[in-house]
């Protein structure tokens, strides 16, 4: 243990309890250069280019148990569920048609790990790995809700979807332990389709680190809508990668960030083949004393990159005195022949808007969320009519409309 | 007879601290239900900062008189809570809301009122053929109330949306700012016969305009010269011909 403990400098009552927890897993080569990868930094914190806004070492410095028993804004979105909790992953039988299942209680390869040190530790101490190998579209939606209990929750799912199959994933993120560690891979093959959206309600207390992993081959289509309130430290972090010519993705997001929450949207998105596409939208609206956090990078290199067609597009509201937005939009472009655009706003309600609807009897606390709520409506349109009424409420309720 | 809407002496100023200039300057005016009365006067007079003092938007500060609507301290109020008691603005420039289509608008704007009022909320079916037979009147299709509010209208578009939601909640007295700005003849007509069509016993109307031809259609039963922050000249609707003849300074220098 000796050796283990040394793996972090100083570590923290946190990571004491996340090298013993390594410690506990058989030696295996793929889980141990993941955590080593982790290990270089320890929990990521402010020193660290990536999380300067975003100080998981921070904010998580003991793992003393988050709030469970949240309930699932999702709960009546049709579809197979699938229940993530430290003692078990339920609903893994009778799994819809089309959807083959392998399970790995070994550690499996995340090449990420350098990049994404809370991706690289999801992948350290995720104890099963669960693989869909997705051959045929599937009857029904998969449904994957996290619940959280104590120290930590690490899970990880990997969908192989076949060519021209579609698929679709709602993913409800309830948290409940004080560390929740999500970590999910689509590889999205010839011209087959994949929808996910997901949500994380309030999570003061806790941590989220979100991960996600896209592959997409050619023609391949992945649209993401994320809603997210939130947690003493919580980052969604997407990395894409147009592999074969042809592809689409759409990854939007919305956060809404109250007194005390900090949320984090960091996506990575290469263009590793000819004329691909993708349009991303975040919008943000913070209150005073919470923070929001939007990183985005598109990198397009200099000969497979032609003909992308690209664009990001990040706007924030400040809702209050006090409310705090970080902001950083990337194009890193080596190609020629491309069309990419970005867009970064931040700024407070149009104080016009706002009398308009007040001399028409609206109150202000009503306006105010009326054109909130019309703010961030468009970050979540691309969601599937199922989940987009439910986004939308629950981003009402939060307002108060 | 008593005013409706009753101003005395009233001063405000706009902006703040060391920066704030004085507009209004002791400016009296009675409206008495059932009455329409005209405001003129030329630019920088202070004939939009009265609309906005009426109604609470920031940024104007009544510094001295008073302002009453129907014996009520108005200016005690938040805009929501005078707009609830029967006060409504036309706005010179209509504000663009992305995202918030009219009908949502239009309907949580009146139900606000309604509640504020004590009053029980307007059906959906009640809401839908109201709408639709003022939309019929206002030549403003059914698609173009479903857009957000007056995202992509034109000038006459957005004022006969104001007319609209002004048919729409029955005020009991109307401000209109400026309405014939930006209207071409047609569009001028179709505005002033939904104004007309509101005139009762029971409404006061205060009409702010730069000139004349406004009051064509809409005519007044008085005609208030505004200038330097006080209305400086009241006479009947021959004044208004006079101001477009002689032109203000004209009419001014006489007063002064």
């Amino acid at each position: 243990m000796t050796a283990l403990r040394d793996l972090i400098k100083d570590p923290s009552a946190a990571e004491l309890e996340l090298i013993a927890r390594y410690g506990g897993f058989a030696e295996d080569s793929r889980r141990e250069r993941s955590f080593k990868a982790f290990a270089m930094s320890g929990l990521p914190h402010r020193r660290m280019e990536a999380f300067k806004w975003t100080d998981f070492k921070a904010k998580l410095k003991a793992l003393d148990g988050g709030k469970s028993g949240r309930v699932d804004p999702f709960a009546a979105v049709a579809g197979h569920v699938i229940t993530v909790t430290p003692e078990a992953i339920t609903g893994l039988d009778k799994l819809p048609e089309g959807l083959r299942m392998v399970t790995r209680d070994d550690g499996v390869a995340f090449g990420a790990s350098e990049d994404v040190p809370m991706g690289a530790l999801t992948a350290a101490l995720t104890e099963q790995t669960i693989m869909f190998d997705v051959t045929a579209t599937p009857g029904q939606a998969i449904r994957l809700v996290y619940q959280g209990a104590g120290a930590a929750l690490f899970s990880r799912f990997v969908f192989v979807v076949r060519p021209d199959v579609e698929l679709r994933v709602f993913e409800s993120h309830l948290g409940g332990a004080s560390l929740n560690a999500s970590l999910v891979r689509f590889d999205v093959k010839a011209r087959a389709q994949v929808e996910r959206t997901l949500i994380q309600p309030s999570a003061l207390g806790e941590a989220h680190a979100i991960t996600a992993e896209v592959q997409l081959d050619e023609a391949g289509r992945y649209t993401q809508t994320a809603l997210a309130f939130g947690g003493d430290v919580a980052r969604i972090e997407t990395r894409l990668v147009h592999q074969e010519t042809g592809a689409l993705a759409v990854v939007n997001g919305a956060y809404l960030a109250a007194d005390g929450h900090h949320i984090d949207f960091t996506s990575h998105i290469r263009h590793g083949a000819r004329a691909c596409q993708t349009q991303q939208r975040t919008k943000g609206a913070v209150m005073k004393g919470g923070t929001g956090v939007f990183q985005g990078k598109f990198h397009v290199p200099r000969n497979v990159g032609q003909l992308t067609d690209a664009d990001m597009q990040h706007n924030a509201l400040l809702l209050e005195e006090g409310a705090v937005v970080n902001a950083k939009p990337e194009l890193e472009i080596y190609a020629d022949d491309v069309e990419c655009a970005h867009g970064n706003t931040c700024g407070a309600l149009d104080a016009e808007a706002l009398f308009y609807m007040r001399q028409r009897g609206i109150s202000e606390a009503q306006a105010k969320a009326m054109l909130t709520e019309a703010f961030i409506a468009e970050a979540l349109e691309a969601a599937p009519d199922a989940a987009r009424d439910i986004l939308l409420q629950t981003a009402q309720d939060w307002l108060g409309v | 007879m008593a005013g409706m809407l009753t101003l005395s002496d009233l001063h405000a100023t706009v902006g703040e601290g060391a920066e704030a200039k004085s507009i209004i300057r002791g400016l009296s005016l009675e409206v008495p239900a059932g009455e329409v009365h005209a405001i003129m006067g030329p630019n920088g007079a202070g004939k939009s900062t009265l609309s906005y003092i009426l109604t609470g938007k920031d940024g104007y500060e009544v510094t001295g008189g008073s302002a009453t609507f129907n014996g009520e301290d108005i200016l005690a109020f938040d805009p929501e809570t005078r707009a609830g008691k029967g006060l409504f603005l036309s706005f010179q420039y209509p504000v663009e809301i992305p995202g918030v289509p009219v009908m949502t608008f239009v309907r949580t704007a009146m139900n606000a009122q309604r509640k504020a009022r004590g009053e029980e909320e307007i059906s959906a079916p009640d809401f839908i053929k109201k709408s639709r037979e003022i939309g019929k009147q206002l030549n403003l299709t059914a698609e173009m109330l479903k857009r957000p509010i007056n995202v992509g209208f034109s000038g006459g578009e957005k004022k006969r949306l104001e007319i609209f939601q002004m048919m729409m909640m029955e005020p009991k007295f109307l401000i209109l700012d400026e309405t014939d700005s930006g209207l071409d003849i047609d569009a001028l007509k179709t505005v002033s016969d939904g104004v007309n069509a509101l005139r009762a016993p029971t409404r006061g109307m205060l009409v702010i305009t730069h000139y004349q031809r406004l009051l064509d259609h809409i005519s007044p039963d008085k005609v208030h010269v505004l200038a330097e922050g006080r209305i400086i000249k009241t006479g009947g609707p021959e004044l208004a011909l006079r101001l477009e003849k002689e032109g203000y300074d004209g009419v001014i220098g006489e007063a002064v």
